[in-house]
């Protein structure tokens, strides 16, 4: 089971910008791309029939379609999706959208257009720790995409075999 | 907003070809035993060997859970050799209840007072505090720094599980290779911490479940030793082996001037509770150290801290449910199959295939070391132990050596498995970190494991006789 990263992006240059600055993630944590919701969904079909996890969603807000925030909110009810974490990386939502984000969609960060490559990854890294924690999962196989200090705990409790 | 819960799907993992392979490969092994007659084996025998042949299977291949097949192991003996099997059996034989105390087994209160102390020392953050106060005097030096990390996490491992000391310091050691350039220094330090974890649980009884399954089988033949006792016979050892790995990847990987900045900060906890359980985990370690003087049996002393800690609330239920019982499960599936394999009468039969007592001593013990070294470098440390020590312990019988210094050789001989990123949970997080590779490990590790299993089977039994510790 590999952790993915969804970037949900519709202008081509921003969607491979973010790519290219996730890119040392890749070979620990699948990196996907989705240019309007549909695609997004398909993605996601997609790591469910290949047993992959969807661990962290990062989402411009103003799409053709179904906008950011809206998708963000029905994640939650899917349960292929209901633990994703869920980042905004945006510079059009309006006060409205944030707030929606936040109350119905449970949004875990909010990154500014433009990003700073170093804080987007530093994000990643922390949203990907996170939900490992949250969730018990294995750290080992994802422990290079991960803030290795803080997730040492979750080994204490394996036992030597 | 809905109101129903979301309940993530969950599947059942999908098993391997070799997980399948074994399932059919121990069926068949089970069921060899029952239909054809085995000459020189009474039926009792015969029904044990079917199930000592489907633990073999199952636990090489990881068919189903260790600590299933642990299980497994009791039920089966119970339905098939106990006063309650379905089939009743013609000769004597042990009760139900015999093979299910090996749940209760006086090992098992230990390594439960083991679990607890060592579990309380992660709540209370002493064991992390202890790491940064016995790291002062070695700060300064690169090649120092690396020696004081690697004898710390061999002690902290000497009462903490290898895997949850290979946590604690790996905390400690992930600032120190951010920093470091990439290379070979960050190798160095990486393989240093599982290296030691998994030497330093040999150093006592509560160390590793290997030593857990040699005790509990010793004390079962009224030969039992004491916390005390397993210690002298066993640091030696580690200490020798620690300073050889310290030396070898120090003068392999980690120059002199390699800068090397420790977190020596600590900050131990005041509150009443952090106290007492200081107290009580302190109390504990030193009624273990002195059982010569008080007589008091290092498993009634394991009790204690359990009684302790609850009655001062200290730890609660919730800490009980944290325990790794699969591993305590797991060391009693091993103690039942000892009991099972001594009472049908197994072991004498297996021994009397092969001409023992004809080959040199010495070569018998180096063959032991290097089937429970080769063994549990790919399989589970516990599982060869739990396959090994009855096996060994009864080919102690024969020939003119104690059996404790066997069951001791065998344990230790499965702590020296550190070859392979899936010989040990410590390996396996040092290859996750991404700073060894799978060549430097099993170069480090066949050397370290080599240079140790030698001295077990060659020098450690003529030491222990020297000194009069058998």
């Amino acid at each position: 089971m590999q952790l993915a990263v969804l970037i949900l992006e519709d202008e081509r240059p921003v969607r491979e910008a973010l790519a290219r600055d996730l890119g040392h993630f890749g070979g620990h944590v699948r990196i996907e791309v989705a240019e309007d919701v549909p695609d997004a969904w398909a993605v996601i079909d997609e790591l469910d029939r290949d047993g992959d996890r969807l661990a962290l969603v990062l989402a411009d807000h103003r799409l053709p379609g179904t906008s950011g925030v809206d998708f963000l909110v029905l994640l939650l009810d899917d349960p292929r999706t209901v633990h994703t974490r869920k980042v905004l990386v945006t510079g059009q939502a309006d006060q409205q959208d944030t707030i929606r984000a936040v109350n119905d969609a449970g949004l875990d960060r909010y990154i500014p257009k433009p990003w700073n490559p170093d804080e987007l990854r530093s994000v990643v890294r922390d949203q990907l720790t996170d939900h490992v924690i949250e969730h018990r999962l294995d750290p080992l196989p994802h422990l290079q995409a991960l803030d290795a200090a803080r997730v040492m705990p979750l080994l204490r409790t394996r036992g030597d075999r | 907003m809905p109101t129903d819960v979301h309940h993530p799907r969950s599947t059942l993992p999908r098993p391997t070809h070799l997980q399948l392979a074994g399932l059919v490969v121990g069926l068949i092994a089970f069921l060899v035993p029952l239909l054809v007659d085995i000459p020189g084996l009474e039926p009792a025998g015969q029904r044990m060997l079917a199930i000592f042949l489907l633990a073999i299977v199952l636990w090489v291949t990881e068919a189903v859970p260790l600590v299933a097949t642990a299980m497994l192991v009791i039920l089966l003996e119970v339905l098939m050799i106990s006063d309650q099997a379905l089939v009743a059996l013609p000769e004597d034989v042990l009760a139900a209840s015999d093979y299910f105390a090996a749940l209760a087994d006086p090992v098992i209160v230990l390594f439960l007072g083991g679990f607890l102390i060592a579990d309380g020392a992660a709540k209370f953050d002493l064991d992390r505090n202890l790491a940064a106060v016995m790291l002062r005097p070695f700060a300064g030096n690169a090649r120092r720094s690396v020696l004081g990390l690697m004898l710390i996490t061999a002690m902290l491992s000497m009462f903490v599980s290898n895997t949850a000391t290979t946590a604690t310091m790996f905390a400690v050691v992930i600032p120190i290779l951010a920093v470091l350039p990439a290379g070979p220094a960050r190798t160095g330090l990486a393989l240093a911490i599982p290296v030691a974890a998994n030497v330093g649980g040999i150093g006592t009884p509560v160390g590793s479940p290997p030593n857990a399954i040699a005790l509990g089988a010793l004390e079962a033949r009224g030969e039992g030793v004491s916390f005390l006792g397993w210690m002298l016979l066993a640091v030696p050892l580690m200490v020798v082996v620690l300073l050889f790995a310290w030396w070898l990847l120090t003068r392999r990987y980690i120059a002199p001037d390699t800068p090397m900045a420790l977190d020596l900060s600590s900050s131990f906890d005041r509150s009443p509770a952090a106290i007492v359980f200081y107290v009580v985990a302190g109390a504990t370690v030193l009624l273990w150290l002195t059982e010569p003087l008080h007589g008091i049996s290092s498993s009634t002393v394991g009790f204690v801290p359990v009684v302790a800690l609850l009655a001062t609330q200290v730890m609660g239920g919730d800490d009980i449910k944290a325990l790794q019982w699969p591993v305590l499960w797991l060391v009693a599936g091993g103690i039942a199959l000892g009991a099972g394999i001594g009472a049908t009468g197994l072991d004498t039969w297996l021994l009397g295939l092969v001409a023992w007592e004809a080959l040199p001593l010495t070569l018998l013990v180096l063959l032991l070391v290097a089937v429970g070294l080769g063994l549990s470098t790919v399989i589970s440390n516990s599982a060869t132990a739990n396959l090994l020590v009855p096996l060994s312990l009864s080919l102690a019988t024969g020939l003119p050596i104690d059996a404790t210094a066997i069951g001791v050789i065998v344990a230790l001989a499965c702590a020296l498995a550190m070859a392979l990123p899936i010989s040990t949970p410590p390996n396996a997080v040092a290859y996750a970190t991404g700073e060894v590779d799978t060549r430097a490990m099993a170069t480090n590790g066949l050397l370290v494991g080599g240079f140790g299993a030698v001295l077990l089977a060659t020098v450690l039994p003529r030491v222990w006789d020297r000194l009069g510790l058998l």
